[in-house]
């Protein structure tokens, strides 16, 4: 499908939603570099202040895997070997790059093996820590620093202090308006569905980031401004857990009765939520966002000895303190975790997420899916059943 | 009189004694908690800072070890049932899903007491939670789940997970080691503060010296392994692999054990004793084994199989030069990251390789031990040790002809490892295995 000329708001993020590569094609035309990656490690701020164009990728849940079968087993994550099988089935000819980093270890296993089988100009692994240790954060500043040589070795262009900041400064616009958007899920009825906000995300996941923040502003202004609302449901449900990057999940979610009002995901508030802070050094701005302030279960955090670390309700909540929040700024009811099968740093997570959430007096649910359209079918009959408990 | 079938296997004598004094340093483990000394549970190998451990006498429990010890008793399947019953999904690993359950059963049911069933004594609570950032991500998650039992403070060590190409640049490796000394020094503060004692730096340098003097026996032990025919088999690897990596118990009678251990591999390669009667197929075993399920090997011996070299991971690192690092934690440092996380780096870019640490060492140890074939054994409830063996048994057969034979199964769920098909594929893998045999002759590679 074709993307037509003009289009705005809503009407432009379907359309990107449905032929997400259309636009970095475009530019790849006009001679801009485009640079693939996975998870939300590698650094955009950087690429987006080299005039390079930072392009997502993901998997897709309606082609099955087949090419990918060789080199990684059934047994690890089906979004991953997804994302694999699209890279070794030519999907993604216009990529000038790719970024890949230590996310987990199916994913660090993963760029190696994409490296291998598929050769770009520019390609480089990210190691990402699994702690937040004073020790990890020097180390990582370190680790981008590695980064932005390998991407001014690439473009044979100096990232300058000021350009960067610049950056920052675009992307941390962009966290800033996703906000605004997000704010517009906290009215009964919510002004926006759950459906709407993941196919804006993923838009905003195929552009460069300046028009990412005009596609913002026009869909903001437009919902704001619509009179057909979402339909005002008995349940408020914050979704968390593992990438949701199709909207069959809470298109089925939506579709049963409940309005999905908020997220903990990564295609969500986990990418978009945490903004870098403006330090003198921009670099320990960028490793304490990445680091510290994305709030994923691939990075291990504990509250400190002398702030109740041995105790474990205390540990939940420096864990998970921020759903509190979500929960009470978006009213919610009921909650969601799903997760692909054979994730492990979700799985490990599930059980203390639900005692959190217990404490706070919210019922869960959790859903296991194997990142494909027929595995969805079956967990219909689950969200019916659970919704009817909360309804 | 009669006589004794002769065993298909023959095990190292010099092993016994090395077993005995792993299992009697976990039984004295035991003994002190129950004394009232303080213990932790750690994660095996967190790239040796349990050496630290060792200099402040703070006793250490392995619930991995632990969780292989339960498999091979039988005893697994109901703390495996009560992990499902908590609440955690059934792919987890199969070492974390045992030690889950074992806790809960101990910390809900029996108020911290050790259940009565538990194999070798059981692992008393810990004083507190030790795990590392580096080789899987369940090594720090699943002790990250134990909170739900226990109030125990816990530590999660870093180790720099490095891309080859990215690791080789300029600058990089002094930056990791720097990082990882710091880590280190962060990790004593840590255990100062939970035990109220203070580090004795001179025996931490003894021990760190002692653990290097066991690697470097145990690599030449291991270096002799490449004669033809091999005098010693998986199993002994196996029943010996975690003394040089875990500084527990006497760490003096332990390099005695080793030596002793070196000394009857090189009398066998002097009088051409072979680990298995008749040296058919030379194999290599990549990730841990069917502990429920070992007779496999003996199965395999009968029919001429000789399991000559494990992975990467549980062999001790490569010898790199010390020379003026005196502090322990540098030494340290240098010794997790230079020899064994990035020790196969070099080799690797030479070769175009990119997976280092889990896939390039294959194919050197596939071409050093002149192997046949390999029994790659994905885990199924282990990503960290599945995810890379299609694309390792690809790379061998790529660049080497070198066929390998996929086994799925598990560490410790007997139900995930199903020996008479893997027998029958395992013949079957034979006509294979001569047939590459001839394809590297035609292509003038030397085995």
């Amino acid at each position: 499908m074709s993307v037509v000329e003009g289009t705005k708001g809503l009407s432009r993020v379907k359309e990107l939603y449905q032929d997400r590569p259309h636009r970095v094609k475009e530019l790849k035309a006009e001679g801009r570099k485009v640079i693939g990656y996975l998870c939300i490690y590698p650094v955009l701020e950087m690429m987006t202040a080299l005039d390079l164009v930072p392009y997502r990728l993901f998997g897709d849940m309606r082609e099955p895997i087949t090419k990918a079968d060789a080199c990684l087993p059934p047994m690890v994550c089906p979004f991953l070997r997804s994302s694999l099988d699209l890279a070794l089935k030519d999907k993604y000819p216009f990529l000038d790059g790719m970024v890949l980093a230590h996310i987990c270890d199916v994913g660090e296993r993963m760029a190696h093996i994409w490296r291998t089988y598929k050769e770009y100009p520019y390609f480089y692994f990210m190691d990402v820590p699994h702690t937040v240790h004073k020790a990890a954060l020097e180390m990582f500043k370190e680790e981008i620093k590695g980064f932005q040589k390998s991407l001014e070795s690439f473009t044979g262009k100096e990232l300058s202090s000021e350009r960067l900041k610049q950056a920052i400064g675009v992307h941390n616009d962009q966290r800033t308006l996703v906000r605004e958007l997000y704010d517009l899920r906290k009215p009964d009825p919510p002004l926006i569905t759950g459906t709407e906000v993941l196919q804006v995300m993923v838009a905003l996941a195929s552009i460069p980031v300046e028009e990412g923040n005009d596609l913002l502003r026009e869909v903001i202004n437009e919902i704001k401004q619509r009179e057909e609302k979402p339909q005002k449901q008995a349940v408020r449900l914050l979704v968390w857990g593992s990438i949701i990057d199709d909207v069959s999940l809470i298109e089925t979610i939506e579709n049963v009765g409940a309005n999905v009002v908020m997220d903990d995901i990564c295609v969500g508030t986990r990418s978009h939520w945490p903004k870098v802070e403006l330090t003198p050094d921009p670099l320990d701005g960028i490793a304490n966002r990445y680091l510290e302030g994305i709030k994923c279960p691939r990075t291990f955090r504990e509250a400190a000895l002398d702030q109740g670390g041995k105790n474990y309700m205390a540990n939940l909540e420096n864990r998970f303190g921020y759903l509190k929040d979500y929960i009470k700024g978006w009213n919610v009811n009921g909650v969601i975790l799903q997760s692909v099968r054979y994730c492990d740093t979700h799985g490990y997570e599930v059980p203390a997420v639900r005692d959190y959430l217990k404490s706070l007096g919210l019922p869960s649910i959790y859903l296991e899916h194997d990142y494909s359209q027929s595995s969805l079918a079956p967990l219909k009959t689950r969200v019916q059943a659970f919704l009817e408990v909360l309804g | 009189m009669v006589q004794e079938k002769k065993r298909a296997i023959n095990r190292l004598e010099t092993m016994r004694p090395i077993r005995a004094e792993i299992d009697e340093t976990y039984k004295q483990s035991v003994e002190a908690v129950k004394a009232g000394n303080p213990i932790a549970w750690v994660m095996v190998n967190m790239w040796l800072g349990d050496a630290i451990l060792h200099a402040m006498d703070i006793g250490a429990v392995y619930p991995e070890s632990y969780g292989a010890v339960c498999a091979a008793m039988g005893a697994a399947q109901s703390y495996l049932d009560r992990c499902e019953e908590e609440g955690f999904p059934t792919h987890m690993c199969g070492y974390a899903r045992n030690c889950i359950g074992y806790t809960a059963r101990m910390m809900k049911d029996l108020g911290g007491k050790i259940p009565p069933e538990a194999p070798m004594g059981g692992m008393p609570k810990p004083a507190v939670l030790l795990s590392r950032g580096s080789s899987c991500d369940a090594g720090f998650k699943w002790f990250q789940a134990l909170a739900r039992y226990m109030d125990v403070p816990m530590w999660t060590l870093e180790m720099p997970v490095p891309g080859v190409k990215e690791g080789l640049s300029e600058g990089v490796r002094e930056r990791n080691v720097e990082f990882m000394a710091k880590e280190l020094r962060e990790f004593v503060s840590f255990l100062e503060r939970i035990f109220g004692r203070k580090m004795d730096w001179d025996k931490l340098s003894q021990t760190v010296r002692d653990l290097e003097e066991i690697g470097r026996v145990w690599r030449e032990t291991n270096e002799l392994r490449k004669t033809i025919p091999c005098p010693m088999h998986s199993r002994d690897f196996w029943t010996c692999m975690n003394g040089p990596t875990t500084p527990t118990g006497d760490l003096k009678k332990k390099l005695k054990l080793y030596r002793d251990l070196y000394d009857e591999v090189k009398h066998r390669v002097e009088n051409k004793i072979n680990a298995v009667a008749q040296e058919k197929y030379r194999v290599g075993f990549t990730e841990l084994p069917p502990w429920h399920s070992l007779k496999v090997f003996d199965t395999l011996a009968e029919r001429g199989w000789n399991f000559v070299v494990e992975t990467w991971g549980y062999h001790p690192p490569v010898p790199i030069d010390l020379t003026g690092v005196n502090d322990p934690l540098e030494r340290l440092a240098r010794i997790s990251y230079s020899g064994f996380t990035t020790g196969s780096f070099q080799g690797a870019m030479q070769a175009g390789e990119y997976m280092g640490f889990l896939g390039y060492p294959n194919l050197e140890y596939a071409k050093e031990y002149k192997l046949d074939g390999f029994f790659l054994h994905p885990l199924l409830s282990c990503r960290a040790a599945s995810a890379h063996l299609w694309y390792v048994q690809d790379r061998l057969m790529q660049k080497l002809k070198v066929p390998s034979l996929l086994i799925e199964g598990d560490i410790v769920d007997v139900r995930m490892f199903d020996l008479a098909d893997a027998l029958k594929k395992a013949e079957a893998f034979e006509e294979i295995m001569d047939h590459y045999k001839k394809v590297r002759r035609e292509e003038g590679m030397e085995w």
